[in-house]
């Protein structure tokens, strides 16, 4: 019993981690562009399905790092081409062009690689059981724990200590006073887009080797990194990380004792953030709200 | 008793403080003029005056009621109208379209999906009013985004007057407007002031516009009151000289 | 009556074309059973039109003329689709009473969620539209007992209608169905068109124009939009029971965040600022689909091409271009 408890609770704490790895990637593009990415979900697919073509080239380890990379410079082009001319408009453009680019890219996805699932395999170096008593506890699982912990942490203190980050976070506040302080604001926000789209690809390496790769990998996590967003408040990403981490580890603890409302708990919570604090847990009033 | 009286409101943002405990005490028939160099506070206290956002500290009379906590809606229906700095006006609107919806709002019918012909001739009749009283009859049935500043200033105010409010709030009404505009603003806000008997509470930059209109004058520096007073009394106060000479006026 | 919401909710006097306009559109509306099989349509493909023409233009209510982003408007259209399916199914023999019912199920909980989300703005309150979307989807095809889950609701039928002596046999004639909904598409596009005319219709478009005036001139905002929001999805989930009317089916799809983009994708590729705009994107859209689903595999890519074309190209719509509507 002791076992299968953890066993759910430790699933949940990698859940949580995916969910917290796109609703940062689609929190930042949020924040300071105002775009709701609708194909996020495509570009964790994107990632990997690199990784997976990569990796015969240059290995597990260069794949975990240059598909992200790759997918990142994919989104950063999109943007500068398509998406900049958006901005001055009506939001309603925007969004229904990222809804378009979601279609296009898992049509491709599943052009290209066939709609059945392929297998991304780890190294055999990490991924290997560490306990025997505790079975769930492969070396990957804790190597996907590591690489997210490290990611979320390094792109903390990018954004805190680095004069880039402080003017993304300054952009998210305030654009026009951070343009009118002679910064480029486009270049900016194509960098931060890119930034949230490698965010997004690099859950897709991690995600491929645990699941397998198939076009509709990143769906089911889209609609769990909004409500991570909106839970933790609109415009923090403190409150995003939170959220994402709340609902990860609720929906576990859900599954414990039933299985079946595991989802059903995260819209729950929502609903009662709503209620009860309708800007969020660490949302600002007035902050896009 | 005062129309409009503000105790000592204060608004801080944070450890700015935009607005140090300013009071104001408005009579019925007044025209009151609220001036002061950039950043002074005078467009966050009419904010406060308005119901924009709440005071940090003080209290915000109407006719004896406290309006303090009042939202902007609600202090709309109570009296309060006003004008922004830059003209919030419905641009692909006609002048009498964007009077019309001020009517409506103000005759109580903005939640019916059906007037009267009755009804109907009664809006038409008070925009025909508001267009004369604001000389843009000739001009109703053009789009309010292609006029001149000074005419969409003017539509502007006719929205503010179909409010039928106590009280008019003008934030900067000639802010950016040359010489003949100017005077075709500040000729409006006096024949609203002497002919029609408005309480009128207005900022201005522009001395010979507040010079020329105001009862009392108001000087606000920094957030403080600098000084009250006639203005005659304004202009001689060298503290106002002082606050005027040694910054850059806006 | 000219197709511009200016136009029409201000009574702009109207041209002699716009008034041609009108009535061109209705005589194809009701000549369609003649025409249409003679390009290879056929009569349901009308009845899916107008249905997802009706769901657009109520989504466009409040797109459109209030200025107010919902992308999940799917969640009231389906709501509608499975309230008058389970009627049907489990209670009543009578159509009237099960579209009743689903506009009912769909009208309440637009009227609910609204109530929650209305103070949120924005890009923020399309989110949380998204969000209600997606937990419908997700009772519709979870709930497997009582919604039929991914195999959707089947079993019901629709009824001949009984008014007095009259029948209506709306079961096995396809053609007396196709009229049945467009009367009812009728009577629901002259409410809509009441509505815009009206004060209220007026204050909606101040709200669009310029939301700080509208609030200042004493337009409680919020309230406003969420009578707005309610009323969209009222004629949202109209469609919605209509359409389970079409193939005796509702299914989860229907509820889903790629039918909220469609209906939003209607509404802009016809023209978002126009009234009959939406119509005229369903249509497009619906027959476009159809085309492309049977022609190729790769049909995702295709509405996905649409969607972008569409915004980067012709952001104003069809109606939009041809009457010069600014952005």
């Amino acid at each position: 019993m002791l076992t299968l408890v953890l066993f759910n609770i430790f699933n949940g704490v990698i859940i949580g981690l995916f969910y917290v790895l796109m609703a940062l990637g689609l929190a930042m593009i949020l924040n300071l562009s105002g775009v709701i990415n609708f194909a996020h979900g495509n570009f964790l697919a994107l990632g990997g399905y690199f990784a997976f073509m990569l990796i015969p080239y240059i290995g597990f380890w260069g794949a975990l790092v240059v598909s992200p990379l790759i997918v990142g410079a994919i989104g950063l082009i999109l943007e500068r081409t398509i998406i900049r001319p958006l901005y001055t408009r009506d939001p309603v453009y925007s969004l229904l062009l990222t809804f378009g680019l979601a279609f296009i890219i898992q049509d491709i996805c599943r052009t290209v690689w066939g709609s059945n699932g392929l297998p991304l395999t780890p190294p055999d170096s990490i991924n290997q059981p560490i306990s025997a008593q505790f079975f769930f506890l492969t070396g990957y699982r804790l190597f996907i724990i590591g690489i997210v912990v490290v990611t979320v942490a390094a792109l903390f203190l990018f954004l805190r200590n680095s004069r880039l980050g402080l003017r993304i976070r300054a952009g998210t506040l305030d654009l026009e006073t951070v343009s009118a302080l002679g910064i480029n604001v486009r270049l900016l926000r194509s960098f931060n887009f890119g930034l949230g789209i490698f965010l997004a690809g690099l859950a897709g390496v991690l995600a491929g080797g645990q699941i397998g790769l198939n076009p509709n990998m990143g769906d089911d996590l889209l609609l769990p990194a909004f409500i991570a967003i909106i839970v933790g408040g609109v415009g923090s990403l403190i409150g995003t990380l939170i959220g994402g981490i709340i609902i990860g580890v609720a929906a576990a603890l859900t599954t414990v004792f039933f299985p079946s409302g595991s989802q059903v708990v995260i819209y729950v919570i929502m609903i009662v953030v709503l209620l009860v604090r309708p800007r969020g847990l660490l949302g600002e009033e007035g902050m896009l709200t | 008793m005062s129309l409009l009286e503000i105790r000592a409101a204060t608004k801080a943002f944070g450890s700015l403080i935009a607005v140090d405990a300013v009071s104001m005490a408005v009579e019925t028939g007044q025209l009151r003029a609220i001036i002061g160099p950039n950043g002074a506070g005078k467009t966050t206290f009419f904010n406060l005056i308005t119901g924009f956002f709440p005071p940090t500290a003080g209290q915000i009379m109407l006719d004896g009621q406290d309006i303090t906590h009042a939202n902007a809606t609600k202090r709309v229906h109570m009296g309060l109208a006003r004008t922004f700095q830059i003209t919030e006006i419905f641009p692909e609107l006609t002048v009498r379209e964007n009077a019309q919806i001020a009517v409506e709002v103000a005759t109580g019918f903005r939640t019916r999906p059906w007037i009267s012909r009755g009804e109907a001739a009664r809006v038409r009749d008070r925009i025909d009013e508001l267009l004369t009283a604001t000389g843009l009859t000739a001009q109703a049935d053009r789009l309010v985004g292609e006029m001149s500043h000074g005419d969409q200033r003017a539509a502007e105010i006719a929205m503010a007057l179909a409010l039928r409010p106590r009280i008019l709030l003008l934030d900067e009404p000639t802010a950016g407007m040359g010489e003949q505009e100017t005077y075709q603003i500040s000729r409006l806000i006096r024949q609203l002031h002497k002919q029609s008997g408005f309480t009128i509470v207005l900022i201005e930059h522009d001395m010979r516009v507040v010079f020329n209109l105001a009862d009392r004058i108001m000087v606000l520096d920094q957030g403080r009151p600098l000084a009250e007073g006639t203005p005659a009394e304004i202009a001689a106060d060298p503290a106002v000289q002082t606050a005027y000479l040694g910054k850059a006026e806006g | 009556m000219s197709s511009t919401t200016i136009g029409e909710t201000f009574e702009r006097r109207g041209s002699y074309r716009d008034k041609l306009a009108l009535l061109l559109i209705w005589v194809v509306l009701l000549t369609v059973p003649l025409w249409l099989p003679a390009i290879g349509g056929y009569t349901s493909l009308a009845a899916r039109i107008l249905v997802f023409g009706l769901a657009a233009m109520g989504l466009n209510f409040l797109l459109g003329f209030t200025g107010v982003m919902s992308f999940g408007h799917a969640a009231y259209f389906g709501l509608g689709a499975y309230g008058c399916g389970l009627m049907l199914l489990y209670v009543t023999n009578s159509t009237l009473l099960a579209i009743l019912a689903g506009i009912l199920l769909g009208t309440v909980g637009g009227a609910l969620f609204g109530a929650l989300i209305v103070r949120r703005k924005g890009v923020y309150f399309a989110m949380l539209t998204i969000a209600f979307g997606e937990i419908c989807y997700y009772i519709a095809y979870s709930w497997n007992s009582f919604t039929g889950g991914y195999d959707g609701l089947r079993g019901f039928q629709r009824q001949p209608i009984h008014l007095g002596p009259l029948v209506i046999d709306i079961q096995n004639n396809q053609t007396v169905f196709y009229f049945f909904v467009l009367a009812v598409f009728a009577v629901c596009v002259g409410i809509m068109a009441l509505l815009l005319r009206s004060p209220f219709g007026r204050t909606l478009i101040a709200i669009r124009e310029n939301q700080r005036r509208a609030r200042f001139l004493g337009i409680p905002v919020e309230r406003h939009i969420w009578m707005s929001f309610t009323i969209s999805t009222f004629f949202a989930s109209v469609a919605g029971a209509l359409y389970a009317l079409i193939n005796n089916f509702a299914d989860p799809t229907t509820l889903n965040y790629i039918i909220s983009g469609d209906l939003v994708i209607m509404a802009v590729m016809g023209g978002m600022r126009s009234f009959w705009g939406p119509l005229i994107g369903a249509a497009i859209f619906v027959a476009l689909q159809d085309y492309i689903s049977s022609a190729t595999v790769n049909w995702m890519s295709f509405v996905g091409l649409i969607f972008v074309i569409v915004v980067l190209f012709f952001p104003r719509g069809v109606l939009g271009y041809l009457r010069r509507i600014p952005l």
